[in-house]
Formats: structure tokens, C-alpha cells, sequence
């Protein structure tokens, strides 16, 4: 018989949240390991903090313990927990004088007490109460008991700061592909208020060394960003330039607003130049004074991300989704390689920031990229996702490895876009 | 004191991957939970398959039980074993493992943990050392000098693998087949010399993962996942350019002997989709790279860059229907009739073919152990008589494979469908090659050199 937990995904991650980012391990199994304190305790002790799950007939309930169980078994503190649909109801006991595990002779009625020998837990009535469960004797179906690890342990972090450094050497180490121009040109495409200024500022931040706000960000339906801006990043050490350049375009809005089909076709040619107003309604032309008349590699745009707000998928309008194939059907005519860029992953229902270190095995996240895939089309290799640095004062080497591997991944796709050139 | 693994993420990561994606559970450390041979027993039987990991000061090796931890004295064993030894060099994390048949004994009067054909391998737990014989640590790299004494014994959960005696020989096997396949490729020439390179088309329904088989096939001979084709879904084609893809060898390498032809959709709609007309031309070898397709109308010889006069280098040599596996059995008829008009066409030119079916979903069922042939419990199923029937191509020219689709890394398994596909198509051209009629080879290529 499989050594694998009863609780389902969604529920191991509602306790791995409450109890504060833990990983949980599963260590005993009773009904593959035997209903028997002896057995459980030979597995379980000495493991640290563990988390006891108990299965009813019709509830889930448990506790937590914060000291290594011993065979002594004198704990001082235990929380009790129920879990509900979507949430934890806990009940906190600080001096826990008496048995936990209790043997057939020795249970009391007050105490909140395992009997994995009878299989029957038996919680005072108080405790019943608080956790709403049904009755004060519940016939334990399975237990399962599991080691609480730190997701950001000193291991994963110092893992994280040396993938971080990793990436920024790359970073700056990068050439495009055949020596063909010095820097890359990313556009950052996308409904307003989708994020596009914001990652500006994110990988800005980085190179400084504190969070920016030198793109103007909020939150307006009209959008915040008119002018089309094309920001180079200077490495903050020995200034110099790095070998890429975002683009920072007006939204894309419903109807006829935000940034036109025409626009961007002229900014993807490269005839757009830095800081020109755009209008929804009169695209550029070749009269204006800044255009660019004969753009060269140099001034086309390289690589395009779609940015969005993973929250917005499933509330864009038909309308912005047939807006969105139809700009990149002329992405793809330009011959420009795309990506998709989903912010806001932190915002994400269940997801806290341990799960930054490994987002994309994340089930909401999976899902969330399934969706992307279904009503956009990008294809799921082609889909990042990043938190961007908007009300924190300091980075956080998680976010950074994020934002820079999306920068990487950009940079590779740009790379892809200069080695498909015909070669006149 | 804390119980979480002395492995380094890197290590984690690369066991995971030498055991075919598995999740590892750490159970017992010796440090922290005693280093008698019950202390480990009590917590690691009846877990299901076992690593054991010993960390020396210079060297980390380990030992996988397929099935279970054995019971103290008791002869209880697991189905299977191997052991191996990690090291790494320049931030490389090499593996090593050989397979020994060995009968691990785990007991507790001589505190031996378990030892491998007596005196091939045995641990002390109580003191906290080991023995490997002279012969078995040249195979491990484990160093010579290495002291007797551990730092640490660490027992893992191994979760996630099917408890098969064939898995351990599947698992050891997959490296060494995917580098066979691998330098079979780039080694192989065509039939004769006739031509330098084989034409292989890629034909198929909107969505089908015809984009993405090139840019699964570029990323294995690149090393990592790259994609140079635009893909993705919508209701029409995504490529709209005949794209004809040479692969180079690594990033710097020389270009191998075939060239990978990927062509607009075919759409059940008419006026949609790749237009039938332009097929005959594609596999005539008429149209240019980069050729921008119509669907209401077929390329003409005035197209600027139509090639008038094509040799047998120009022509497609092998069509790959290219066929999403969870779709076949729902292709819509003016599907089937356009396929079916295509392989006409096809069968008129006299061109080789196969069927590649994208979008496997587990691709440990494709193959058998031996990764020689398909199973059979594969080859049997309704989409593969179906496609069998449909187009009357022979089960053993119907290709499996799962395309480079999401955010992967590269894996050994992936890459032997991809490379064994690529090779059948390969094989069925030299066919083709050696088939042709002599006056046709003359007809076609006036200026055919070699
Ligand atoms: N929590 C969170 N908030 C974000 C993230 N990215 C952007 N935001 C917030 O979302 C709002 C919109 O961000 P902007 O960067 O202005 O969006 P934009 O795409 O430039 O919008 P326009 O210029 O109006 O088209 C701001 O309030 C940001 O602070 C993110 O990753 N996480
Ligand atoms: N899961 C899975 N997805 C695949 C596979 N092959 C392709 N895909 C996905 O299927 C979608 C279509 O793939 P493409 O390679 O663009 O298909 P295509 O045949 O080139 O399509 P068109 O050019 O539009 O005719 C993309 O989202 C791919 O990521 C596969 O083997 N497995
Ligand atoms: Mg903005
Ligand atoms: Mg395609």
C-alpha cells in the first residue's frame, strides 16, 4: 500500500498556508503503518514540528504541535485544528499538561485525546464547540501524521540568492544572437493597468539595488501610461548599459481606446520614436517629425511580451481577447517572436510568497496557465509569470529570480527572432 | 536540531531527475535520529521504495531499493536495487550507477544495516562506517583515500515510480539510448549519397503540433528547449509561412543531414487553411522558404521566388501527417476527406510517409523496456487503427511522440520518442531514395552533384 496522504492538494495547502509556509512530509500512515501510538512515535519523534491529521467520517480535524514529539510525550502547547471547505478553525491549548496520544486506560473525557488504538478521538466539548465539529467522540478513520519544514529554508534561500546571481552574471554577459545589433528591443503589450510599467520598474529596482518608481504606475480604465517610452538600464557598479531595452507602451483598451493596431504596427517597425504621445484614434504618420523613416534592425522591436493581470483572465471581454489574436497575428506577421507575461501571480488566490521559488509547479498556477492557454492560445511554453515590486521598500531575491529568468526568457526569444532572419 | 537533508538543491534536483521525476521524502538522518540499526529501521519499513543516501567527506553515494526498506532479520527484500554515487565537477552534477545484484540484509545482532553480496559493500551504523570493495569504488568514483567513517546516513521516501522489475533496467538504460539515437542521427547519410539532406514535410490538421515538433527535435540537438517556430493556438493556422528548418548540431555545431519542412494547417473549412492546391507544389519542391501561404490560392510559376526547375534535392522526400493523438478519433469527415485527398497526392509522387501523433500524454507507456519497439498495448489502440485504416500506413510507420510543450526542462525519455521518430522517418526516405527509377533520379537533376 502507497505511503501517500488522504488530503487532497487544496487542502494540504490551506494547512501549509495557515500553519506559515511550511512543507509538510508525510511520516506515518495508520493504516498502512498500524493504529498504534508505539508506531507512530517511533516515526514521528524527533522530527520537530508536526502536524497530526485525523479523518472522521465526515470532518477533518488535527493538531499541530511545535515541539518534536518524544516518547515522553510532555508537550506544552498544541493547537487544535478543524479543517472547513476553505478554511482552519483553530483552538490554542498553552500549558497541555496530559496525554495526547492516550492509551486505552488512561483517556479522560475533558481532554482532547488520540486513541489510535480504539481509533476514537475524543474532544471536549468547549473545543468541539470553537471548531464547529459534530460530535465530542469521533471514530478516527486514518491518521496521518506530517513534519512541518520552513519553505524558505536556509537551504532553498541560499539556493535562491545563488540562482539570483546566476542570472544577473548571465544577463549581463548576454549578446544577441550573431553580433546582429548591441541591444534588444522587448515591447511590453497589453490591457491597461496590466503591469507593463510596473515590470519597467521591477527590473529597473533590481539593477539599482532599491524599488523605483521611475514609470508612472496606478490604476485609471483610461490607463496610465500615453507615451510610448523606451527605457535602457544602466548597471548601477560600473554603469554600463545592459544589452536590452524595455519598451513601455500605452494600454490596450476596450472599443477604440488605448494603444491602436496602427501604432503598433509602426512601433514594432521601429518608426516610433521614445516618448511620442499616442492617440487611440489618429495613428502616426510618416509627416510627424520624430518619425523614424527608415528604421534599421537596430530600431525594430526584437521580442514582444503580452503582459497581464493573472487575475484578469477570466474577466476579459471578447472583445480585448479577439483584440489581443488580432495584435498578435500582426506580431507574428512582422515576424517577432512573442511571449506571454502573467503579473500579480502574488495576488493569486492560496499563493504566498513560498511558492514563488517554485510558481509554475504550483497548482493554481498551473490551472491559471491552462486558462491562458484555452482563451488566448499562447502556448503554455511560452507563458511566464512574475511579481512585480509595487509597495515593498527593499527586493526580495525570490521576486528577483523571477523577474530576471522572464528577462532571460525574453532575451532567448529575441535571440530565436535574430537567428530566423532571412539572412539579407 | 533541524531534520531536513544535507543534499544541496542542485543534488535534490538530479537524483529527482535519475529517477525519473520522482519526489523524495526524508524519513530517517542519522545524526539527529541515532545511528543504531533500529532507529533507522523503525522509520523506513513499510514506506514503500527506499534511497539511502551516505555522505563521506569527499563523495556522496547512495543506494535505491525498488519496493521497500528490508525488515530487520528478517529475508524480506525489495524487488529490485542499484547504487550509484553523485559527484560533481564545475557545477556539473555527474551520476554515476551501476546495478548490482545484490540481496541487501539488514541486521541487528552484527550492526550491519545491509550489505550488498557480503563483502561488496556494508554499512556500520553504529560506528558510523563503510566498506566498498576496490573494484565497485573505481565504478562509483568514489575516491580510493576516502576515509571509512560517514559524516551522515540519510533515508529518503521515493515517491512518484511504478514498482515494476523493469523499471530500475528502464531507467539505467534511457541515457545511453537517447546518446545511441542521438549519434545514429548525426552520423546518418542518405541513401546513395543521392542527396545531402532528407526533405521531411510536416502535414496536418490547425493545432496539431506540427511547429512544435521542430522546435522540439532544434532543442534536444541544441541541449536546451529553444523554440525558433511560432506556436500556439487559434481558430486558424498560426503559421502562415512555408518555413523550411536546417538543425545545426549544438549552438555552433554543422548542419545534420535533414531539413524539416513546416507548412500552414489544413482546415476543414474551404478557403481556410493550407490550400490544397499548393501541396503538389510544396512536395514538387516548386516553393521557396519563407513562401507566404493563400488559402483561396495556390502559389504560380510567377511568383517571384517559385522554383521553376527543382531537383531531387528540392523535392520532399518524406510527408509526416502530423496528428494530435486525443483527436483523431474526433476528426470531422471533410477532415478525413482532405487528409485522404493529400495522401492521394502523396501516393501519386511516390513519397515515403509516416503518421506522427503529438500530444502523448505519458510517455513511459509508448515504448517498450527495451525502447526498441512501440508496445503493443500502445500500437492497439482505436486511434492508431484508426489512422492505420484511414491512410493505410503500416502501425510501424505510426510515430508517438510528446512535442516540447510547456515550461520543461529537457528529458532523456521525451527526446528517445522525438529521436526515434525522426529516425523511422529517416529510414522510410533512404527507402524512397533507393526506390526512384534511375531516369527519374536523371530527369529531375540535370545539375544533381553526388
Ligand atoms: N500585487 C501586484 N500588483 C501589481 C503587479 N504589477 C502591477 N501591479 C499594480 O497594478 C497596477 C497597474 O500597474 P501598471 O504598471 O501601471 O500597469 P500598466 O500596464 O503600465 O498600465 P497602463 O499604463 O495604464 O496601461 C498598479 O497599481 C501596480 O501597482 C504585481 O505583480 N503584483
Ligand atoms: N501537451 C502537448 N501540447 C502540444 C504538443 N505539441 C504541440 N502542443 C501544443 O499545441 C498547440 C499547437 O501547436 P503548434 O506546434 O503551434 O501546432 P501547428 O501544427 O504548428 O499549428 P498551426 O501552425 O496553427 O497549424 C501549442 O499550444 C503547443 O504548445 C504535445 O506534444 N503535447
Ligand atoms: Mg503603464
Ligand atoms: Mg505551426
Amino acid at each position: 500500500m502507497a505511503v501517500t496522504t488522504n488530503l487532497t492538494w487544496w487542502q494540504k495547502k490551506i494547512l501549509q498556508n495557515h500553519f506559515g509556509e511550511k512543507r509538510l512530509s508525510l511520516l506515518y500512515k495508520a493504516s498502512v503503518h498500524t493504529f498504534s501510538r508505539h508506531h507512530l512515535l517511533g516515526r514521528c519523534s524527533n522530527q520537530g514540528p508536526t502536524i497530526t491529521v485525523i479523518y472522521g467520517d465526515n470532518c477533518v480535524t488535527g493538531v499541530y504541535v511545535q515541539e518534536s514529539y518524544q516518547e515522553q510525550e510532555e508537550i506544552s502547547s498544541v493547537i487544535i485544528f478543524a479543517l472547513k471547505e476553505t478554511k482552519i478553525l483553530e483552538y490554542k491549548i498553552r500549558s497541555y499538561d496530559s496525554l495526547l496520544f492516550g492509551s486505552q486506560f488512561m483517556s479522560r473525557n475533558d481532554d482532547f485525546c488520540i486513541n489510535l488504538h480504539n481509533q476514537k478521538l475524543s474532544i471536549p466539548s468547549d473545543v468541539r464547540k470553537k471548531l464547529r465539529l459534530p460530535q465530542d467522540h469521533i471514530s478516527i478513520q486514518e491518521c496521518e501524521v506530517f513534519r512541518c519544514e520552513d519553505l524558505l529554508d536556509e537551504r532553498n534561500i541560499k539556493k535562491i540568492i545563488e540562482l539570483r546571481n546566476c542570472l544577473l552574471s548571465d544577463l549581463k554577459a548576454y549578446k544577441p544572437y550573431g553580433d546582429l545589433i548591441q541591444e534588444i528591443r522587448i515591447l511590453l503589450l497589453g490591457p491597461t493597468g496590466a503591469g507593463k510599467s510596473s515590470f519597467f520598474n521591477s527590473v529597473k529596482s533590481i539593477y539599482q539595488g532599491y524599488v523605483t518608481h521611475q514609470a508612472l504606475v496606478g490604476t485609471d480604465t483610461a490607463g496610465i501610461s500615453q507615451k510610448y517610452r523606451t527605457y535602457s538600464i544602466r548597471e548601477k557598479k560600473d554603469g554600463n548599459a545592459l544589452p536590452f531595452i524595455l519598451c513601455d507602451s500605452m494600454g490596450l483598451g476596450e472599443n477604440e481606446g488605448g494603444l491602436c493596431m496602427n501604432d503598433i504596427v509602426n512601433i514594432l517597425k521601429g518608426h516610433i520614436p521614445d516618448r511620442y504621445e499616442n492617440n487611440s484614434l489618429k495613428p502616426i504618420t510618416s509627416n510627424h517629425p520624430n518619425y523614424i523613416d527608415s528604421p534599421l534592425l537596430k530600431d525594430r522591436i526584437h521580442c514582444v511580451a503580452f503582459v497581464f493581470d493573472a487575475n484578469s483572465i477570466e474577466h476579459l471581454s471578447e472583445e480585448m481577447v479577439a483584440k489581443i489574436k488580432r495584435t498578435r497575428r500582426e506580431v507574428i506577421k512582422c515576424g517577432v517572436m512573442h511571449i506571454a507575461l502573467l503579473t500579480h501571480v502574488d495576488t493569486m488566490n492560496l499563493i504566498t510568497k513560498g511558492d514563488l521559488i517554485d510558481i509554475y509547479r504550483c497548482m493554481p498556477v498551473k490551472i491559471k496557465l491552462n486558462q491562458v492557454n484555452r482563451k488566448l492560445g499562447f502556448a503554455l511554453s511560452d507563458i511566464l509569470v512574475v511579481s512585480n515590486y509595487t509597495s515593498e521598500w527593499s527586493l526580495d531575491p525570490v521576486k528577483d529570480v523571477l523577474i530576471l529568468s522572464a528577462l532571460r526568457q525574453m532575451l532567448w526569444t529575441a535571440d530565436d527572432f535574430l537567428e530566423d532572419l532571412p539572412l539579407q | 536540531m533541524e531534520v531536513t537533508t544535507r543534499l544541496t538543491w542542485n543534488e535534490e534536483r538530479s537524483l529527482q531527475k535519475l529517477l525519473g521525476n520522482v519526489s523524495l521524502t526524508l524519513l530517517y538522518k542519522s545524526t539527529v535520529h541515532g545511528c543504531s540499526t533500529e532507529d533507522a529501521d523503525q522509520r523506513c519499513t513499510d514506506q514503500g521504495s527506499i534511497l539511502i543516501m551516505i555522505y563521506l567527506s569527499d563523495a556522496i553515494f547512495g543506494v535505491f531499493m525498488l519496493g521497500n526498506y528490508p525488515k530487520l532479520n528478517n529475508s524480506g527484500k525489495p524487488n529490485s536495487s542499484f547504487c550509484f554515487s553523485l559527484t560533481e565537477k564545475n557545477n556539473i552534477i555527474e551520476t554515476s550507477f551501476l546495478k548490482v545484484n545484490f540481496v541487501p540484509k539488514i541486521s541487528g545482532k552484527e550492526p550491519v544495516i545491509f550489505s550488498l553480496d557480503s563483502d561488496t559493500f556494508s554499512i556500520v551504523p553504529d560506528k558510523s562506517t563503510h566498506n566498498i570493495q576496490f573494484n565497485l569504488k573505481e565504478k562509483l568514483r568514489v575516491a580510493n583515500s576516502s576515509r571509512a567513517t560517514y559524516l551522515e546516513c540519510e533515508i529518503f521516501r521515493v515517491e512518484g515510480i511504478m514498482v515494476d522489475p523493469s523499471y530500475i533496467p528502464r531507467i539505467m538504460r534511457v541515457t545511453p539510448h537517447r546518446n545511441k539515437l542521438l549519434s545514429e542521427l548525426r552520423a546518418y547519410k542518405p541513401h546513395a549519397d543521392m542527396v545531402s539532406k532528407i526533405r521531411i514535410l510536416l502535414l496536418g490538421p490547425v493545432g496539431s503540433g506540427k511547429s512544435s515538433f521542430f522546435n522540439s527535435v532544434k532543442s534536444i540537438f541544441q541541449g536546451h528547449v529553444t523554440r525558433q517556430a511560432i506556436v500556439g493556438s487559434d481558430s486558424t493556422s498560426i503559421t502562415e509561412q512555408y518555413r523550411t528548418y536546417s538543425v545545426k548540431d549544438g549552438k555552433y555545431g554543422t548542419f545534420l543531414p535533414f531539413v524539416l519542412c513546416d507548412s500552414m494547417g489544413l482546415d476543414e473549412t474551404e478557403g481556410e487553411g493550407l490550400c490544397m492546391d499548393d501541396i503538389p507544389h510544396i512536395l514538387r519542391g516548386h516553393v521557396p522558404d519563407r513562401y507566404q501561404f493563400n488559402p483561396h490560392k495556390p502559389i504560380t510559376p510567377k511568383h517571384p521566388n517559385f522554383i521553376t526547375s527543382p531537383s531531387l534535392k528540392d523535392r520532399i522526400h518524406c510527408v509526416a501527417y502530423v496528428l494530435d493523438i486525443n483527436s483523431i478519433n474526433n476528426l470531422s469527415s471533410k477532415m478525413v476527406a482532405k487528409l485522404k485527398q493529400v495522401h492521394k497526392e502523396v501516393l501519386n509522387c511516390g513519397l515515403a510517409h509516416v503518421a506522427l501523433l503529438t500530444k502523448v500524454s505519458n510517455c513511459n507507456e509508448v515504448l517498450q523496456d527495451s525502447f526498441l519497439n512501440m508496445n503493443t498495448s500502445m500500437t492497439s489502440q482505436s486511434q492508431i487503427m484508426n489512422v492505420h485504416s484511414m491512410l493505410d500506413i503500416p502501425i510501424s510507420n505510426i510515430l508517438m511522440v510528446k512535442n516540447y510543450a510547456s515550461r520543461e526542462e529537457l528529458d532523456s525519455l521525451q527526446d528517445i520518442l522525438i529521436l526515434s521518430a525522426l529516425r523511422q522517418m529517416l529510414r522510410v526516405a533512404d527507402n524512397f531514395l533507393e526506390d526512384l527509377p534511375l531516369e527519374e533520379i536523371g530527369n529531375l537533376s540535370p545539375f544533381c552533384s553526388s
